[in-house]
C-alpha cells in the first residue's frame, strides 16, 4: 500500500516536473503561492468564474424567457420575477459575466495605468513627475458625465465603450495613491542599496518596490471594480449604458426604478447586491491570504534604514 | 538615477535654497499649464455635447418659431463662431465674470457661492467624519487583521463600498425617516437656525460619512499592515511601547500617506460627487446644479461649476503635497 | 524637533475639528426633536386656533426663486396668479380671471372682460390695465411669448365694460386656451422690474387668488401659499397651503406614506402605479382616477421605405402586444388604446377601431406586402432584399418597454436595434425628427398644441413628421375656425387618418391617479392641471 501511493506521488511529481520543463513553466513555485492564496476567496472566485463561464449549467432558465410577472419566490422561481416576468435566479447568473467583465476589466485597465503613471512619477520624480501630475490634475477635473455623454453620442453606447470609458477615466485615485507610497518607499534602505548596486531603475520598480505596492493597491483594486460594477448601473440611469447587456448593477436599477424596493421585494434587489458584494470580497479575501503570507515570514522588518 | 542618491548626500544649505526656488517656479508652472488645460477643457467638453441649449431652454411641449430661436441664440452668443466664443469666455474669467445661468435666471457666480456654502457644510464634514472614521477603524483593523471583530468590520465596509449611494441612501431614507420617524425627509432646514440645519444634515451627512469611511478603511487598512511590518514598529516594540501607542505614535503616521492623497480627491468629489445623496434627501447642492447643467445644456453653469471643481482639486493637491512633507520627512528631500 | 511640534498641533487641530464635527451633528439632533415639538405647541398657544395647512408632496423640483421664469414655479403660481383662462372639468376652456370673452368674426380681436371681485393681495383691484400690462410684458420678455409681440397689432381697454381687447394682425382661433398659461402679474409692482425673467426672490409675492405666495425656498425645498386677505370669492377652509418637492419620486412616496403630505402631485402624471397598493394600505389615502389625456405611442418617421409603407405600419401595428405593455407600465390603470389615438377624455373623441394584438396576422400583412424571410434568418427582408433593421429611439426610464418591442417585432421577423440615448440627444433628436422608431410620451398641454388632438408632434411644420397634405390641410382647416360644428367634423376626419394611415401607433392611454388625504373631500379634476385647480382649493373641507 505504501510504495503504490508513494509511487502514486512520484509519479505526479515526474508529471509535473515534466511540464515544467516542456512549458518552461516553474509549476512548484505557483503551487507553493497558490497554497498561500485564502482558500475561501479563491473558492468564490473560482465559483463566480465559473458561473460566468457556463450559465447555462446554473440557470433554471434562459433570461429573456417570461413568466408572470412580480411573483414571489417559489419552488419553480427561487427568487420570484421581476416586472417584465424573467426568472430573477436565471438573471443574475447570466449577469455574473457581464457585471465580471465590466468590474474586472476596467479595473484592470484604471490600476495598470495608475500603477505604472504613479510607480514612474514617484520614482523618478522631477521633471516627469511635475509632466505624469499634471496631467493627472487635467484628468482629475474632467468631469465624468459630459465625457461619457459625448463619447456615447459619438461612438455606438456599448459594453465595450463603457469598460473603456472606466477605465480610462478612475485610475487617477490609483496613480497618486501609488505616487505617494512610492515617494515613501524609494527611500527606504533597500531601495537605496538597490540602487547604490546599480540595478536598473525598471529592476528596482519591479523587484523593490512594487512588491511593497500592493497592500494599497489590492485594496484600490477592490474599489476600482465595486465602483466600475456600481457606475455601469449609475450610468445606465442617464440612458448611457448598455441595457441588451444585463449585469447585476443594470438588474439593481431595474429593481429600484420598477417598484421592487416600494414593493418591498427583497428577492429582486438584495440578491444583485450582494453577488456584487461578494464577487469584491472574493478578492478582498485573495488579498487576505498575502497578508497572512505576510505574518508567516514574521515580522522579519523589511526597512533597511 | 544614480547622481540622484549622490546629490541627496552633500546637499548644502546654498544648493536647497536654489533648489526650492526651482522647485516653486517648477510647481506654479506645473499648476499653471493644467489650469489653463482644464479651462479650454470646460469650455470645449459641454460644446461637444449633443443637443441645442436654446432648445433645451424653451422646453418640451412648447412651440417657439426659428427667428425667436435666432433671436435667442444671438442674445446668448452662441451664433459666434467658436473662437470668438472662447475669447469672450477667457475675457470674461479675466474681470472674475461667470456669466448668467440659461435656467436658473441668475448670475452664475452667485447660484455657485450659495451652493458652494450649503454643500461644503454637508459634504466637507461628511468627508472629514468619514475621513477620522475610516483612518481609526482601518489603522486598528490594519494592525490586528486578524482578529474577528476586525474581519467583520471590513467585510462591513466591503459592503458598503458595494451598494450603490442612491440605494444606501434610499434605504436610510426609509428606515430613519420612514419607519422609525427619527429624521427628516428633505431640505437643509425647516427655519434657518443651527439646530434645525443640524437635525437636517444628520441622515444625508451619515450616509456620505459612511461611503468616504468605507474608502478610507480600505485603503489604511492595507496601508497599517504594510507599515507595521518596518523595522522602526519593532524598535518601538522593544523599546517597551504599548501595542496601541506604536500605532498612534509612529505606524499612522507613515501610513497616512496615501489617506492623505485620498482626502485631497475626495475635495473635488466633495463639489460633485453628492448627486444621489442631493436627489434622495432633496439638498439644493452642488451635484444636483451640474446635473441639471448638463441636462439643460447651461453653458455658463457648466463652465462655472467645473471651474470651481479644477480649482479645489488643484489646492488640495497642492495641500496633499505638503503634507506628504509634513506627515512623513523621508518624502522631503530635494530632488 | 520644529517638525514634530508643527506635526502634534496638525493633528491637534485635526481632531478638534473631528470632534466639533461629530458634536455638531451628533448633540443637536437629540435637541431638535424636542424644538420641532415645541414650535407648533408655541403657535397653538398664541393663536388659540391651531392654522389649519393642506401640505402637497410634488416631485417638480422649483429650480429657482423666480416666478416668471422657473417653470414649475409657474405652474404652482396659478394658484395665485390666475391666468385669464381655465379648463373646466369636462374640458372646456372657460374664465378664471376673465369672466368670459368674445371674438370677432375673423378671429383677429379677443376682448376679454374681467372679473369684478379680484384683489391683489395688497389691497389694490384687479384691472384690465394688469392684463394687458402682463400680455405685452411677455411678449416683450419671455422668449415662449414672444408671439404675443409679434402679432398683436394693438390693444385696448375699456373701463366701463372691465374688458381688454387684443386685435392681432392674423386669425387665431386658439387664443383662449394659450391663454390658459400665462399668469396675470399686478402692473404696479412689475412696472419697475425690468427683466422679470430674472427677477428672483424668496417672496412674498403679490397674488389675486384665494392665496398668495407667501416664500419660496429653496434650501427648505418648501413653497408656501398665505390667504390673500382681499379675497373676496368663496372662502377656503385652509390658512395656508404648502408645497414640499422632493427631488426624488421615491422621497415623495415616502413623504406622503408618513402622513407628511395630504395629497400628490405631479405636472401631467399620475402617483407611481407601484406604490398605491402601499399607500391603500395605510388606509389613510383615497384615490382620484381619472383618464389621462396624454398617452404613449410609438412614432414612425415616413420618409423611407418600408417605413413609408401603409401595410409595413399595419403589420407593425398587430405586432405589438398592447394588454402587455400596459400592464407593464400602468399596472392595469390604462387601457388598450383605438388606432385613432385621441383618448376619451378630449374633446371631439371619436370612437375609432380598438387596437388589437394578432402576430399572425401581422406576419400575414407583411407576407402579402412582399415582406419575407428568404433567407430563413427569422427577420424579413425589404424589397431590396436585404434584413429589415429598426432603430427604435428611447430616453432612459423606457427600457424595458424597448425590451418588449423588440421581442414583438423579432417574433414577426423584423429586427429591433435599441437606442437608449441622453434626455439632450433624445429631445434633439425627436424634435428634429431624426429618428426610425421613437416610444413617447404626450403631455395633456402637448395634446392641445397646435391643432389639437397631438397634432403638435406629428405635423411637420411643428415637431412631427408628416407631410401628407391631407393631413396638413386638416390641421389648417381647424386653425381657421371656432365654429364647433366644422370642429367636430374635422376632428372626426383626424381621428379617421390617424386610425388607416397608421402614421404614429398609439400604445396606451393611461389614466391619472391623485391619493388624498380621507380627512378631506371636495377634490376637483381637469385635463389640463390634475387636481391642482381653482375649484379644488375653493371646495376642500375637513370630512
Amino acid at each position: 500500500m505504501m510504495q503504490k501511493e508513494a509511487y502514486l506521488q512520484e509519479s505526479t511529481r515526474r508529471w509535473k516536473d515534466s511540464i515544467a520543463h516542456y512549458l518552461n513553466f516553474d509549476i512548484w513555485k505557483y503551487e507553493r503561492t497558490l497554497k498561500k492564496l485564502n482558500r475561501e476567496g479563491l473558492f468564490l472566485f473560482a465559483f463566480f468564474l465559473v458561473l460566468a463561464l457556463f450559465p447555462s449549467l446554473f440557470a433554471p432558465y434562459s433570461p429573456t424567457e417570461r413568466f408572470i410577472s412580480y411573483e414571489s419566490p417559489s419552488i419553480a422561481h427561487l427568487l420570484g420575477t421581476n416586472d417584465i416576468g424573467n426568472d430573477i435566479l436565471s438573471e443574475l447568473v447570466y449577469g455574473t459575466r457581464i457585471s465580471m467583465m465590466v468590474g474586472f476589466a476596467s479595473a484592470c485597465i484604471s490600476t495598470l495605468i495608475g500603477l505604472m503613471i504613479g510607480l514612474c512619477s514617484g520614482y523618478f520624480r522631477g521633471t516627469l513627475d511635475e509632466l505624469l501630475m499634471g496631467f493627472t490634475d487635467v484628468v482629475l477635473t474632467i468631469p465624468k458625465i459630459p465625457l461619457i455623454i459625448i463619447l456615447g453620442a459619438f461612438l455606438h453606447p456599448s459594453i465595450w465603450t463603457l469598460i473603456l470609458v472606466l477605465g480610462l477615466l478612475s485610475w487617477e485615485s490609483i496613480a497618486r495613491v501609488v505616487r505617494s507610497k512610492t515617494l515613501q518607499i524609494r527611500e527606504a534602505g533597500y531601495v537605496k542599496s538597490a540602487r547604490c548596486m546599480g540595478f536598473s531603475s525598471f529592476h528596482i520598480m519591479r523587484s523593490e518596490i512594487f512588491p511593497n505596492l500592493t497592500h494599497v493597491l489590492l485594496p484600490k483594486f477592490m474599489l476600482a471594480t465595486a465602483s466600475a460594477m456600481i457606475s455601469e448601473a449609475s450610468l445606465s440611469f442617464l440612458g448611457l449604458g448598455d441595457i441588451s447587456m444585463k449585469s447585476w448593477g443594470i438588474m439593481l436599477s431595474f429593481a429600484f426604478s420598477r417598484g421592487g424596493f416600494i414593493r418591498d421585494m427583497g428577492w429582486w434587489y438584495i440578491p444583485p447586491g450582494v453577488c456584487i458584494t461578494l464577487c469584491v470580497m472574493s478578492i478582498a479575501l485573495i488579498g487576505f491570504g498575502f497578508e497572512e503570507r505576510d505574518k508567516e515570514r514574521g515580522n522579519r522588518g523589511v526597512d533597511a534604514e | 538615477m544614480r547622481y540622484e542618491a549622490g546629490a541627496t548626500f552633500e546637499g548644502n544649505t546654498l544648493k536647497t535654497v536654489s533648489g526650492t526656488m526651482r522647485e516653486v517656479v517648477r510647481k506654479t508652472l506645473r499648476y499653471a499649464t493644467s489650469f489653463l488645460l482644464i479651462i479650454s477643457l470646460n469650455f470645449a467638453l459641454p460644446r461637444l455635447m449633443p443637443g441645442d441649449p436654446v432648445k433645451n431652454l424653451i422646453g418640451e411641449d412648447v412651440y417657439v418659431s426659428e427667428a425667436v430661436m435666432e433671436e435667442l441664440r444671438i442674445e446668448m452668443g452662441l451664433n459666434r463662431p467658436l473662437y470668438e466664443q472662447f475669447t469672450a469666455y477667457i475675457g470674461d474669467l479675466l474681470r472674475f465674470n461667470l456669466g448668467y445661468s440659461y435656467h436658473l435666471h441668475s448670475p452664475v457666480a452667485e447660484v455657485l457661492r450659495e451652493r458652494i456654502g450649503w454643500t461644503l457644510l454637508f459634504v466637507g464634514v461628511s468627508i472629514f467624519l468619514g475621513a477620522a472614521l475610516g483612518t481609526l477603524l482601518g489603522a486598528y483593523a490594519g494592525w490586528k487583521p486578524e482578529t474577528k471583530a476586525n474581519r467583520l468590520i471590513c467585510y462591513g465596509f466591503i459592503a458598503l463600498s458595494c451598494t450603490p449611494p442612491y440605494f444606501l441612501a434610499l434605504i436610510c431614507l426609509d428606515i430613519f425617516a420612514f419607519e422609525l420617524g427619527l429624521f427628516p425627509f428633505k431640505g437643509f432646514y425647516d427655519v434657518p437656525t443651527p439646530g434645525s440645519v443640524m437635525y437636517h444634515m444628520f441622515l444625508p451627512v451619515t450616509v456620505m460619512a459612511l461611503f468616504s469611511a468605507s474608502r478610507n478603511f480600505l485603503i489604511m487598512r492595507g496601508s497599517v499592515i504594510q507599515e507595521k511590518g518596518q523595522l522602526y514598529a519593532l524598535y518601538a516594540r522593544a523599546k517597551g511601547l504599548y501595542d496601541i501607542s506604536i500605532l498612534f505614535r509612529h505606524v499612522i503616521k507613515n501610513a497616512s500617506l496615501p489617506i492623505i492623497t485620498l482626502l485631497a480627491l475626495d475635495f473635488g468629489f466633495l463639489f460633485s460627487g453628492a448627486l444621489f445623496t442631493e436627489i434622495v434627501f432633496s439638498l439644493n447642492g452642488m451635484g444636483t446644479l451640474i446635473y441639471d447643467a448638463i441636462i439643460g445644456k447651461d453653458y455658463p453653469v457648466l463652465q462655472g461649476s467645473f471651474l470651481v471643481i479644477a480649482l479645489a482639486v488643484l489646492l488640495a493637491n497642492m495641500l496633499a503635497d505638503l503634507l506628504y512633507a509634513i506627515a512623513d520627512p523621508r518624502v522631503r528631500r530635494p530632488t | 524637533m520644529e517638525w514634530t511640534k508643527s506635526k502634534l498641533l496638525g493633528i491637534a487641530a485635526l481632531s478638534i475639528l473631528f470632534l466639533g464635527g461629530i458634536c455638531l451633528v451628533i448633540l443637536p439632533s437629540g435637541d431638535e426633536r424636542a424644538f420641532g415639538i415645541e414650535t407648533p405647541e408655541a403657535d397653538a398657544n398664541a393663536s388659540a386656533k391651531p392654522e389649519k395647512v393642506l401640505k402637497i408632496a410634488t416631485p417638480n423640483v422649483i429650480k429657482s426663486e423666480s416666478l416668471v421664469g422657473d417653470y414649475y414655479l409657474g405652474i404652482f403660481a396659478h394658484l395665485s396668479n390666475f391666468p385669464l383662462m381655465q379648463m373646466s372639468e369636462d374640458g372646456k376652456i372657460i374664465g378664471r380671471l376673465a369672466d368670459h370673452y368674445e371674438v370677432s368674426e375673423d378671429h383677429k380681436e379677443w376682448t376679454f372682460y374681467i372679473r369684478d371681485d379680484l384683489y391683489w393681495s395688497d389691497g389694490v383691484k384687479v384691472t384690465p390695465e394688469d392684463v394687458r400690462f402682463s400680455m405685452l410684458y411677455y411678449g416683450e420678455k419671455d422668449p415662449a411669448g414672444r408671439w404675443i409681440n409679434d402679432t398683436l397689432e394693438s390693444s385696448s381697454i375699456s373701463e366701463t365694460n372691465n374688458s381688454v381687447t387684443f386685435k392681432f394682425n392674423k386669425p387665431y382661433t386658439r387664443i383662449d386656451l394659450e391663454f390658459t398659461t400665462y399668469m396675470i402679474i399686478p402692473r404696479h409692482i412689475w412696472e419697475s422690474i425690468e427683466n422679470p425673467m430674472e427677477y428672483s426672490s424668496k417672496g412674498p409675492y403679490v397674488g389675486c387668488g384665494p392665496y398668495y405666495i407667501e416664500s419660496v425656498d429653496l434650501n427648505t425645498a418648501r413653497l408656501i401659499f398665505q390667504k390673500n386677505p382681499y379675497w373676496k370669492g368663496k372662502t377656503c377652509t385652509f390658512d395656508k397651503v404648502e408645497v414640499d418637492w422632493y427631488a426624488s419620486e421615491d422621497a415623495a412616496c415616502l413623504a406622503l406614506e408618513k402622513g407628511e403630505a395630504d395629497t400628490y402631485y405631479k405636472y401631467a402624471s399620475s402617483y407611481p402605479y407601484a406604490n398605491i397598493e402601499r399607500l391603500e394600505k395605510t388606509g389613510d389615502f383615497s384615490f382620484v382616477e381619472k383618464d389621462s389625456t396624454g398617452i404613449c405611442y410609438l412614432g414612425i418617421t415616413l420618409n423611407e421605405a418600408p417605413r413609408s409603407d401603409l401595410r409595413f405600419r399595419e403589420a407593425l401595428a398587430y405586432a405589438i402586444n398592447y394588454e402587455e405593455l400596459m400592464q407593464l407600465d400602468t399596472l392595469g390603470y390604462g387601457s388598450v388604446p383605438n388606432k385613432g389615438l385621441v383618448p376619451p377624455g378630449m374633446e371631439y373623441y371619436k370612437p375609432t377601431e380598438k387596437c388589437t394584438y394578432d402576430p399572425e396576422k401581422a406576419r400575414e400583412i407583411l407576407k402579402k406586402a412582399g415582406y419575407e424571410d428568404r433567407n430563413g434568418n427569422g427577420i424579413v427582408e425589404d424589397k431590396k432584399g436585404k434584413d429589415i433593421l429598426l432603430e427604435l429611439m428611447i430616453c432612459p426610464g423606457y427600457e424595458r418597454d424597448a425590451e418588449l418591442f423588440q421581442e414583438y417585432f423579432r417574433a414577426v421577423g423584423i429586427d429591433i436595434e435599441v437606442e437608449n440615448v441622453d434626455q439632450n440627444t433624445y429631445m434633439d433628436r425627436k424634435d428634429t425628427s431624426r429618428y426610425e422608431l421613437v416610444f413617447s410620451r404626450t403631455t395633456p398641454w402637448g395634446m392641445l398644441m397646435h391643432s389639437g388632438l397631438g397634432t403638435g408632434y406629428f405635423d411637420s411644420r411643428r415637431y412631427g413628421y408628416i407631410e401628407d397634405p391631407a393631413f396638413t390641410g386638416l390641421c389648417d382647416q381647424i386653425l381657421n375656425t371656432t365654429d364647433s360644428d366644422t370642429l367636430c367634423s374635422c376632428a372626426y376626419s383626424l381621428q379617421d387618418y390617424y386610425a388607416e394611415e397608421l402614421p404614429v401607433i398609439p400604445v396606451y392611454w393611461k389614466k391619472v391617479v391623485t391619493p388624498y388625504n380621507k380627512k378631506f373631500e371636495g377634490w376637483h379634476y381637469n385635463n389640463l392641471d390634475g387636481i391642482y385647480t381653482l375649484d379644488t382649493f375653493l371646495d376642500l373641507h375637513e370630512v
